[in-house]
């Protein structure tokens, strides 16, 4: 059944998915068990396919609001059974630029994989950032930007995050960021796309 | 030699006497760097240029498209914008559901053209004349319906996104039409459909749904002795072989997304690279020296005595020195020895 429910999930199939979760709470399998062994090696599965251009934003999408559908009929069990989440990460596009689909991509992704996502929005100052990263305890602040005039406020949500002392990592990407860039600035993490955004954050989130 | 001389006989591979140029600005460059811009045309003229709209009514917008603040287009998408220079994201999709779809109004003002104005501006030119054509089937549909609607229309196949694409695509045939009944030399038609490593969409999905309206927009161009021009950011490498296939005449594509060495491996020869220098990073923050060397590897890579146009957008960020170290490097590399 879990196997069923990770194919579902990467077809989007967001019915099927809720059926065959309610199907698995039903027979008595832990929720964090059909979490941990089907819905989010589904996403796992689903990234590794978008990075390797196999499959596309349009499944992307359609697959991570199958996600949405069975994460909301575990939820309640999760809590009862107080599983946490594997992190909390505050995300934004920076100060100064609207773009949102990289933002919104990555977000999904990170929720699809088990994490908890405060979505600050677009035009985010450097302040916001933090007030949220202290409000939530969140584990990474993850920055987007599209533009190349407006990915040099990255480095001022880096140097605020320092001048702070807020231990908080900080994990950049968008369009015309590169590793150079991210490195330059001090940031501590950098993505080239949005399955390697779940990687990078999980990966420093764990070493914390 | 005339500049459309220069570009025909690019587009033809034959040999022209220096690669055309054609320098694209955001008015970003205009606010910040004025007097640079200025001697920078004065220096390189567009051999290039596109033919002024000459509506006879004004397209319905609200608001400015480039100012902070909210912008309504022609097709009624509401565009929020934060900074001066650029354009904004639409951030209320007219289309939010398909309830709207029978009121949707097109823009007929687009078809008021003045097509005896056209043709005197096209005879007083010199140049190489691109018509005012705004073709963008796939950029519209995500401003109509938001661009994640759009997406997930795209996976599910819902009627109405068929319904959509005939009807965008049916104004845009006609504005097609009715350019190449002028004495522009090329149509123009764009759309964005790559990331940073690969394109948006699957390549099958592109190929049923999207394939054949540019098919039909060079066909339009091809039948009417004009030539067709394209423009699609990020990484297209997928598509390539498509649009060499459909006839496209000359591309505007960020090929340093891509394998330059590559592109020109499978398709030099075959297709006219219309530009260009990597804007994402050299051209901001690269030096002339780096820049010169980006312009001599896309000539190694692509001119075959033809088949590459100097074009470079001096858009957000980009230095003015990395500008016309551009234009430069290319006269250089294909000015006749003396």
């Amino acid at each position: 059944m879990l196997a069923a429910m990770q194919e579902a999930l990467i077809a989007g199939k967001k019915a099927e998915v809720e059926s065959l979760v309610d199907g698995a709470l039903a027979g008595g399998v832990a929720a964090a068990r059909i979490l941990d062994e089907g819905l989010i090696p589904g996403m796992e599965r689903l990234g590794e396919q978008f990075k390797r251009n196999e499959v596309f934003i349009p499944e992307v999408l359609v697959a991570a609001r199958a996600m949405q559908a069975g994460l909301a009929k575990l939820e309640p069990h999760l809590a009862k059974a107080g599983v946490k989440p594997r992190g909390i990460v505050v995300i934004g596009t920076v100060k100064g630029d609207l773009h949102d689909i990289g933002k919104n991509l990555v977000a999904m992704m990170l929720r699809g994989n088990g994490f908890k996502i405060v979505d600050l929005g677009v035009d985010v100052a450097p302040e916001k950032y933090l007030d949220a990263a202290r409000a939530s305890g969140a584990g990474a602040i993850a920055l987007s930007a599209l533009l190349t005039t407006t990915m040099v406020q990255m480095k001022n949500v880096v140097e605020a995050v320092k001048k702070a002392g807020l231990a908080v990592p900080v994990v950049v990407g968008g369009a015309p960021v590169t590793r150079d860039y991210a490195d330059r600035i001090g940031a501590d993490g950098f993505a080239p796309d949005a399955a390697s955004a779940v990687e990078e954050i999980g990966r420093i989130i764990a070493a914390r | 030699m005339t500049s459309r001389e220069l570009v025909v006989d690019t587009l033809e591979f034959r040999g022209p006497a220096r690669v055309p140029r054609q320098l694209w600005t955001l008015p970003w460059a205009e606010m910040t760097w004025p007097a640079e811009l200025a001697a920078l045309r004065a220096r390189f003229p567009d051999d290039i240029v596109s033919s002024p709209a000459f509506l006879r009514e004004p397209p319905r917008t609200e608001g400015e498209e480039y100012e902070p603040g909210v912008f309504v287009d022609e097709w009624g998408c509401r565009f929020e914008n934060a900074q001066r220079g650029i354009i904004g994201q639409v951030k209320e999709p007219r289309l939010r559901d398909w309830s709207g779809l029978d009121g949707l109004r097109v823009p007929r003002e687009r078809l008021t053209v003045d097509l005896a104005e056209v043709d005197g501006f096209c005879a007083a030119s010199g140049a190489f004349v691109l018509a005012k054509t705004g073709a963008r089937p796939f950029e519209l549909l995500q401003s109509l319906r938001g661009p994640e609607n759009l997406y997930v229309d795209l996976a599910e196949r819902p009627k109405g996104l068929f319904r959509l694409i005939d009807a965008v695509h049916a104004f845009f045939r006609e504005e097609m039409e009715l350019w190449a009944s002028t004495e522009v030399d090329a149509l123009v038609f764009a759309d964005d459909w790559g990331g940073q490593t690969g394109l948006l969409v699957a390549p099958g999905l592109w190929r049923e749904l999207f394939k054949p309206l540019y098919r039909e927009y060079v066909e339009i161009a091809h039948r009417n002795g004009k030539y067709a021009f394209m423009h699609s950011d990020g990484h297209i490498a997928a598509i390539l072989p498509d649009l060499v296939e459909i006839g496209l005449d000359a591309l505007n594509a960020q090929i340093f997304c891509m394998d330059v060495a590559e592109i020109g491996r499978r398709f030099a020869g075959k297709l006219t690279f219309w530009g260009e220098v990597d804007r994402q990073r050299l051209l901001p923050s690269g030096t002339p020296a780096e820049v010169a060397a980006a312009v001599g590897e896309v000539h190694r890579a692509l001119w075959r005595g033809g088949g590459a146009i100097a074009q470079c957008e001096f858009g957000p960020g980009a230095r003015p020195e990395n500008v016309a170290a551009v234009f430069e490097a290319w006269e250089a590399l294909t000015r006749p020895a003396m």
